[in-house]
């Protein structure tokens, strides 16, 4: 066990933690979470043009979208730290790599609730078996597994290591996972390109198109704000795990 | 070629081993002849519509009790401490990987070998469609199946649950083959006119089976880390 | 029939998910506090 302590000390030295910048680094991130997502709500409610068919469900659709673009993003992200905790073995990659996918599933989780309730008022039914959304699917529960492998007991450098080549395999899944359900979907003929039947094609006013870019961007800087967030409480928590070791060390003597 | 040799003679041990006590292929075994039973009390097999749910039944069959032997092989290992006897042997990481998936790979064999025929006859099924091909395809399946498997057994068995930890990471991760084999089943089964989309499935799933298979050996270093 | 409770109910669905996910990340934060707080007396 103590072998284990030591190598928690030795991961991260001490220089490296909290100060008076990161306090306002989050400050500056949250003040721009909150303006950049209220200027958004500007855009999606005022601005932008209602929808002819399905008017203000359609409004859904920028936070659909820019949830599934966050939890996509936050895979990605997980995937290169992974990348580079299996290069470099520095703890603060995989701390990245966790506290990203801890936010992929978070976003994906509104994904998969915003989807079905859009589904209802366009196509008046919860859930078809649509490709992105099956993939969708499958993507929160390949990275719920990688959470799951968080979650093990024992040295931490096992288990980032472990988590970091499941992000990658789980990572390099996810395309294989898209084209094998669009060819399913698409009655066993296989396409590869273009529209398959269940997939409407484009057709965005301008103004529809501004609002959804300024949610992305909104959605973009909140999640920087929780990944900044995310891993400054896991340096945290390691830097009170080395003070309850020198604690240990003092009262043995 | 000395990966290879050592591959061998892992898999040579596995399977002597599992030859003298017979404990997991016989269990697999008897958990396929129950799933089978199953089977007939939730679709009815005198009813002519059940045959349609063959294709899929053959694939629950295989996976769950491909799952069974999964788990059991590096947990075996790590009983009396073997795996680590394993891992300071001077092999690479690799040659466990591949000796062990060599087993696991055996062992699912003769599990199809005797749980598909009893399957089709419980369920009188009359095969009609290429045999060559079905042949084909259970093989590219369980190949990407037991290999992507194998990685993750040996991943999960760092956990002290790792029986309920490994079909979490499996499944998701295996989605692609497992959508690609039963739709190939199917056309190979039941309507050999649309052949050949059976054949793109079986090429998607062969693609899997190389793609997954490399990426496997590239990072069972990282898994198998002493 | 504007579908103004289908809007409603997504977002309020996942502004809901946001701030229970805030509210976890503050909780952590806080049971760390107290910790720390806890691991302070006893160095006294």
């Amino acid at each position: 066990m103590s072998m284990n302590l030591e190598r928690e000390n030795a991961a991260l030295p001490e220089s490296q933690l909290t100060g008076t910048r990161g306090i306002h680094v989050s400050k500056i991130l949250f003040g721009a979470t909150v303006i950049s997502m209220l200027v958004s709500f500007y855009f999606i409610f005022i601005y932008a043009a209602e929808e002819k068919t399905m008017h203000a469900a359609q409004k859904i659709f920028y936070f659909h979208v820019s949830s599934a673009w966050l939890a996509f993003m936050a895979f990605f992200v997980t995937f290169v730290f992974s990348i580079l905790f299996l290069i470099k073995r520095k703890r603060i990659y995989d701390m990245y790599a966790y506290v990203s996918a801890e936010i992929g599933v978070v976003f994906t989780i509104i994904v998969l609730t915003t989807g079905p309730i859009w589904a209802r008022s366009a196509w008046n039914t919860w859930w078809v078996w649509e490709p992105r959304l099956i993939t969708t699917l499958i993507l929160f529960f390949i990275y719920v597994a990688y959470i799951m492998i968080r979650q093990m007991d024992g040295v931490w450098d096992k288990k980032a290591r472990l988590a970091a080549v499941f992000g990658i395999i789980g990572f390099a899944d996810v395309p294989i996972v898209f084209f094998a359900i669009r060819w399913w979907q698409t009655k066993f003929h296989p396409i590869v390109f273009g529209n398959g039947p269940s997939q409407q094609g484009g057709g965005m006013e301008d103004s529809m198109l501004v609002a959804l870019l300024l949610t992305i961007t909104a959605f973009t800087i909140l999640y920087a704000y929780l990944l900044y967030k995310g891993v400054s409480f896991e340096k945290m928590r390691i830097k009170v795990e080395q003070y309850k070791e020198k604690l240990r060390e003092k009262m043995e003597q | 070629m000395n990966l290879l040799r050592t591959a061998c003679l892992l898999a040579k041990k596995d399977l002597y081993s599992e030859l003298k006590t017979k404990q997991v292929l016989l269990t697999q075994i008897i958990f396929a002849a129950l799933v089978i039973v199953v089977f007939s009390f939730a679709f009815d097999p005198a009813n002519n519509t059940t045959k349609a749910v063959i294709p899929g039944a053959v694939w629950v069959i295989i996976v769950f009790a491909g799952i069974l032997g999964l788990n059991r092989s590096f947990i075996s290992e790590q009983r009396n401490d073997t795996i680590q006897g394993l891992l300071v042997a001077p092999m690479e990481a690799a040659s466990i990987y591949l000796g062990k998936f060599l087993a696991n790979f055996m062992m699912i064999l003769v599990v199809e070998l005797i749980s598909i025929p009893f399957l089709f006859l419980l369920f009188d099924f009359k095969f009609n469609g290429s045999l060559l091909y079905f042949i084909v395809v259970i093989f590219l399946g369980s190949f990407g199946f037991i290999a992507i498997g194998t990685f993750l057994a040996a991943l999960s068995a760092n956990s002290k649950s790792s029986e309920m930890l490994l079909p979490l990471l499996l499944f998701p991760i295996t989605t692609p083959i497992l959508i690609g084999v039963v739709q190939a089943t199917r056309i190979i089964l039941t309507n050999m006119e649309k052949f050949s989309s059976a054949l793109a499935w079986i090429q998607l799933v062969t693609a899997y089976d190389v793609i997954f298979f490399v990426v496997c050996f590239l990072l069972i270093d990282y898994v198998l880390e002493v | 029939m504007m579908n103004y409770e289908y809007m409603f109910g997504a977002y309020s669905v996942a502004w809901v998910v946001i701030f229970v996910y805030m509210f976890i990340i503050g909780r952590r934060h806080d049971k760390l506090k107290k910790e720390i707080e806890f691991l302070k007396q006893l160095d006294k």
